[in-house]
């Protein structure tokens, strides 16, 4: 009982990890396109959005 | 339960930008808009302001800076000329925004989710306030002491140093507030207190002409817009996450 707690345990914790730091990779990757790619059509798409949200622009 | 993970963020992310657009719009864009028409105009005893993006359909100028410009405005602030401006896929002004905002909300609850998953505390709709509010001084608040959210046509320091600062400073504070929210003792407040310090007492970049053709009344009425509805758009991401986490992630 106690050895498949500890495994259910880790197992859970190196699925967090994993869950955790794919969610920080895209969700950096999203709010940078949208927010500080320094890209015309990017820029121009997003940019109420970047004013809005305080983002440095222009 | 990782893509379950991810979809929850990602879920409420949308929502917060969804209720962002509309925010935005009532009050935000109005502002911007009305920067706009100031823009093109010389400062008081300034050089010409720096030209704007290719959005100037509202701009009181369009025909007078497309014969100036040949080249679209949108590469005049650019500096670098790599591809024209305009919106993607074609869309409108208010398409791209609510777009952007979709994304930009998907992007910070993908963050929020992962800060939480990481720290062993995610979001639950007893503290999803919390982490919302946190969230809104890391990103927004804190860095706005600094450089505080601009209207088209305000003086800036050069871009890359402005994006730097402010990547920088949303980093260390939001590990300075984690410090502080989530590590018990002194010597963790303390220096989550100092790293919240550090890029303040290093100092923002600041134009180093500040005269400005838009009305500095425009610039503090959007300042706290921007300030409100961001706050509004973490309050909401926070509790829609915990609300979705406590629903949908409880048994999993």
């Amino acid at each position: 009982m106690a050895v498949t707690n500890a495994s259910g345990v880790s197992l859970s914790l190196n699925d967090r990890m994993i869950a955790g730091l794919l969610s920080l990779c895209i969700g950096a990757f999203l709010v940078f396109g949208a927010g500080l790619a320094n890209s015309a059509v990017l820029h121009d798409t997003a940019h109420d959005v970047r004013h809005s949200f305080g983002f440095p622009c222009h | 339960m990782i893509v379950k993970t991810l979809l929850a963020a990602i879920c409420a992310g949308l929502m917060a930008g969804l209720f962002m657009t509309a925010a935005q719009e009532l009050r935000v864009v109005p502002l911007i808009l009305q920067a706009e028409t100031f823009e093109g105009e010389p400062a008081p005893g300034a050089s010409p302001a720096h030209e704007h993006s290719s959005l100037d359909s509202s701009s009181l100028f369009p025909s007078l800076t497309s014969a100036i410009l040949p080249i679209t405005p949108a590469y005049a602030h650019d500096g670098e000329t790599h591809e024209g401006g305009g919106i993607l896929f074609g869309m409108g002004r208010f398409s791209g925004t609510l777009i952007a905002n979709l994304v930009t909300g998907a992007g910070f609850g993908l963050l929020l989710g992962g800060l939480g998953i990481l720290t062993g505390s995610p979001p639950s709709l007893r503290t999803g306030l919390t982490w919302g509010a946190l969230g809104w001084l890391a990103v927004h608040m804190l860095p706005a002491l600094g450089l505080p959210p601009e209207l088209p046509g305000f003086p800036a320091a050069d871009l890359s140093e402005r994006q730097t600062w402010w990547l920088v400073t949303t980093a260390l504070s939001a590990l300075g507030l984690g410090l502080i929210a989530l590590r018990p003792g002194v010597v963790a407040k303390g220096a989550g207190s100092v790293l919240l310090a550090l890029p303040h007492l290093y100092g923002a970049p600041q134009p180093a002409d500040i005269a400005s053709p838009v009305p500095a009344v425009l610039g503090a009425e959007f300042a706290v817009a921007a300030l409100a509805t961001t706050l509004a758009f973490w309050l909401v991401l926070g509790s829609v996450s915990g609300a979705i986490n406590d629903r949908f992630l409880k048994t999993a």
